[in-house]
């Protein structure tokens, strides 16, 4: 008798503490890992510019389009020369009750690229002045910059109070929520802001990030109810939700480029013909289905078809799967036993298994592939800063205007780990920021040409970002870049 | 007995002195800079020459190391490079929930094994025995990971009875605990059985039975002391094991344990958070160490301190 009370003690009890966490208005996300800094100068993690989106606002924000709305800023006027902005704000209201003034935009710009604060400040260096004015700010740039806007989306130029302390623990911004705990390895804890100025109020009035590194526990956390939403699903447990009751997946393009990065400094493949041997030794349709499990774009240009203005789709033909014209082109080049080493970066299991499917693709022809899967900081610091390498393969993210992607291949830039060096290409880029509209467009077409022509690197695939959620979650909007619209979200 | 723990103090210090300063000298010989972990593939020379003044990465290693030293004695631990939040809060967040979770799955396993080794050692040839056997070394060979997934799997999502994961109540480490405690409790059945079975062999069991003491009297009062020694040494050192964290169970359950601390850090070489972590988690187990040692006297007489 009193077994039976104790048990069923046991059971209430244990009904009454788990039941807690199906309350209404309440939406729990499961990320992989905790945010770097909420500090804008500091933060460069995409982790944090997932949440922080729905934390800090710019003048302006980016739409799931790819395009960029108005946010603090009502609207704008550009000069005739393309280089005075006026941004007129709109009255908003700061997380700390404090109104939105014209010295809290200029305090955070200036801020935002001074080379002394900010870690990405560079990214903001054609900014010559900038100056308060009644309701507006005009920002004057050194010289006209086609993807101005685009930048101000970004975290780093997100609008904050002058006098606010510490941001990276507690950020104070203008978005429609605001964090109210954190808990590092743990959660974050969002909480709706009642007074955003588009007086629109989100459905759920409080949002939790827990922290989930493992991918099958975020998995059975969401099929046991704990969470309603994975926001970016690893494709190696999609079929463990794919046919489960009351769980959907929307899939989108990641805007990622997934590539084989080369060493074009370094012989033999400083030779166009071993660099294109290799490209057309490539089947990458059997990439897309062993390591992507089919899931995902198959890519022949820098940019992701998410691109929808600037993407290239007519580059298919250049580097068809011909191993038999790769072979014939590895003789030409007198490498037919050439041996090489490719470098994985082992924190991403997807790009290791992409490449040793590649390795397998490049010895039929004949080659000696060594493969090398280095750590994430080894990977940093031996290929993508001292450039000592031969083959590597990465993803570089995408962002909402081609030149942030493309620059990277012209022959000064910092980031140019491909040592890739083409003189019409640095000039179009440069043309590029000075264009508009269709010629603007047809500049990029161009430029993504001799990039599948003269192969920096080998574009693999954009893989499907897939949001997997609880049936009755609705208003998933996807982005073009690494952001969770948390106001959009209902059920 | 003074003499002793004064000798076991001076080599506390000295361990972890060196434990210390072998981590420093590691992290800072390890491929991987934290600065350009910090900047990731979006960073800009400039930005990186700056966050290296700001770390202090462009001065010399052993002023570095004897500054960083003087201000951990003083109690300045600094900011976590890879949270940005003080070493002091994160590492006092992780470090109650690591321990208790230590406690319980020692508790348990301890707990469970004695009915369990007992068993097996008076009924050694019965087919419960051979069972229990069987079911030691499965515990013994199954994969954490897996047996949490699988727990997860039947209680969370089948049943619905436990939560599947994080730190919100105590319901919420039943299922972390099991998982940690079916491996030890495997373990330490088998030293009990193992050492009982030689107890119950010895000349002074014989005697006892021989002066018709009662059953219970001869297999706790003298069998099992004496058995006790092996099954309880091992769990000291299983308890050690885990005050440094258990990195697949804190996974799999998404627990904010020290494990989790320190995996992440290494992998930012987060100096000052790695730092603090490793030198706390040595001087614990030091210190435990020391106390397990003074208890098995207790236990064992024989034991001298000198």
């Amino acid at each position: 008798m009193w077994k039976r009370m104790g048990l069923q003690l046991i059971i209430a009890l244990l009904l009454l503490t788990w039941g807690g966490f199906a309350s209404a208005q309440v939406l729990n996300v499961a990320i992989p890992q905790d945010p770097d800094s909420f500090d804008p100068t500091r933060t460069v993690a995409a982790a944090t510019s997932e949440v922080a989106f729905n934390i800090y606002e710019g003048l302006v924000k980016a739409t799931p389009e790819g395009g960029v709305a108005p946010a603090l800023a009502s609207h704008w006027t550009v000069d005739q020369g393309g280089t005075l902005y006026t941004f007129y704000l709109r009255e908003a209201y700061f997380h700390d009750g404090s109104p939105v003034t014209v010295e809290d935009v200029v305090h955070s710009l200036n801020r935002a690229r001074d080379p002394e604060l900010a870690v990405r400040a560079g990214e903001l260096a054609v900014i010559k002045e900038i100056t308060a004015l009644e309701n507006a700010v005009q920002i004057e740039l050194h010289e006209p910059h086609g993807a101005f806007l685009y930048l101000l989306t970004e975290v780093y130029a997100s609008i904050y109070p002058k006098g606010a302390g510490d941001l990276s623990r507690k950020p104070i911004g203008t978005g429609p929520y605001y964090l109210a705990d954190w808990g590092p390895n743990q959660r974050l804890e969002l909480r709706r802001f009642e007074h955003h100025w588009s007086g629109q109020r989100p459905y759920f009035a409080q949002v939790n990030f827990l922290i989930m590194p493992d991918e099958n526990s975020m998995v059975l956390n969401l099929k046991a109810g704990r969470i309603q939403l994975i926001p970016r699903l690893e494709v190696s447990v999609l079929h463990q939700v794919e046919n489960s009751p009351g769980i959907k997946v929307l899939a989108s393009p990641m805007n990622l480029v997934q590539l084989f990065a080369i060493n074009n400094a370094r012989p033999p493949f400083d030779d166009l013909r071993v660099r294109r041997a290799l490209a057309l030794g490539l089947n990458r349709e059997e990439i897309l289905l062993g390591a992507a499990w089919g899931n995902g774009f198959l890519l022949d240009s820098a940019l992701s078809p998410a691109m929808a203005g600037f993407y290239h789709d007519g580059l298919g033909e250049i580097n068809p799967y011909d191993p038999q014209r790769a072979k014939e082109l590895l003789r030409e080049a007198g490498q037919e036993n050439l041996r090489f080493t490719l470098t994985l970066p082992a924190n991403y299991p997807f790009h290791v298994q992409a490449g040793e499917i590649a390795a397998q693709q490049w010895q039929a022809l004949g080659l000696e592939v060594d493969l090398e899967i280095v750590e994430w900081g080894t990977w940093l610091e031996r290929v993508y800063t001292q450039r000592d390498y031969d083959v590597s393969i990465i993803g570089l993210a995408g962002r909402l205007d081609p030149h942030a992607i493309l620059v990277r291949y012209t022959t000064d830039s910092s980031r140019n780990f491909f040592n890739f060096s083409n003189a019409r290409y640095d000039e179009l880029i440069e043309l590029g920021l000075r264009a508009e509209g269709e010629e603007r467009r047809a500049i990029y077409l161009e430029a993504q040409e001799i990039l599948a022509r003269e192969l920096p690197g080998i574009f693999i695939m954009d893989p499907q970002q897939l949001a997997a959620m609880r049936e009755e979650v609705q208003g998933w909007r996807s982005y073009p870049v690494y952001v969770v619209d948390l106001a959009s979200l209902y059920q | 007995m003074k003499r002793y723990l004064w000798r076991r103090a001076g080599g506390f210090l000295l361990t972890a002195l060196l434990v210390n300063f072998a981590t420093f000298f590691i992290l800072q010989v390890l491929p991987g800079d934290p600065a350009l972990l910090m900047l990731g593939t979006e960073g800009s020379p400039e930005a990186y020459a700056a966050l290296r003044r700001e770390l202090s990465l462009d001065k010399p290693v052993l002023p570095r190391y004897g500054q960083w030293l003087l201000r951990f004695i003083g109690g300045q631990w600094g900011n976590s490079w890879r949270y940005s939040l003080p070493v002091r809060e994160l590492v006092s967040r992780a470090f109650p929930l690591s321990l208790g979770l230590a406690l319980l799955a020692v508790g348990a396993a301890a707990g469970a094994a004695l009915p369990v080794g007992l068993y097996m050692a008076l009924r050694p040839r019965s087919f419960g025995s051979r069972l229990l056997s069987l079911g030691t070394q499965l515990g013994l060979g199954l994969p954490q990971f897996w047996v949490g997934i699988l727990l997860i799997q039947l209680f969370a999502v089948q049943l619905r009875l436990l939560p599947p994961g994080g730190a919100e109540g105590w319901v919420s480490f039943l299922l972390p605990t099991l998982t940690l405690a079916l491996p030890r409790m495997a373990v330490l059945s088998r030293f009990l059985r193992a050492g009982m079975l030689e107890a119950l062999a010895e000349d002074y069991v014989r005697t006892a039975r021989a002066k018709g003491l009662p059953q219970g009297s001869v297999l706790f009062k003298h069998a099992l002391r004496n058995a006790a020694l092996g099954p309880l040494t091992a769990a000291g050192v299983q308890f050690a094991q885990l005050l440094a964290g258990t990195i697949v169970v804190e996974q799999v359950f998404g627990l904010p344990g020290v494990g989790q601390l320190l995996l992440n850090g290494v992998f930012q070489r987060d100096l000052p958070l790695v730092q603090a972590v490793v030198t706390l988690v040595v001087l614990l187990i030091l210190l435990f160490d020391l106390a397990f040692d003074l208890c098995l006297g207790l236990l064992d007489p024989r034991i001298r301190y000198e």
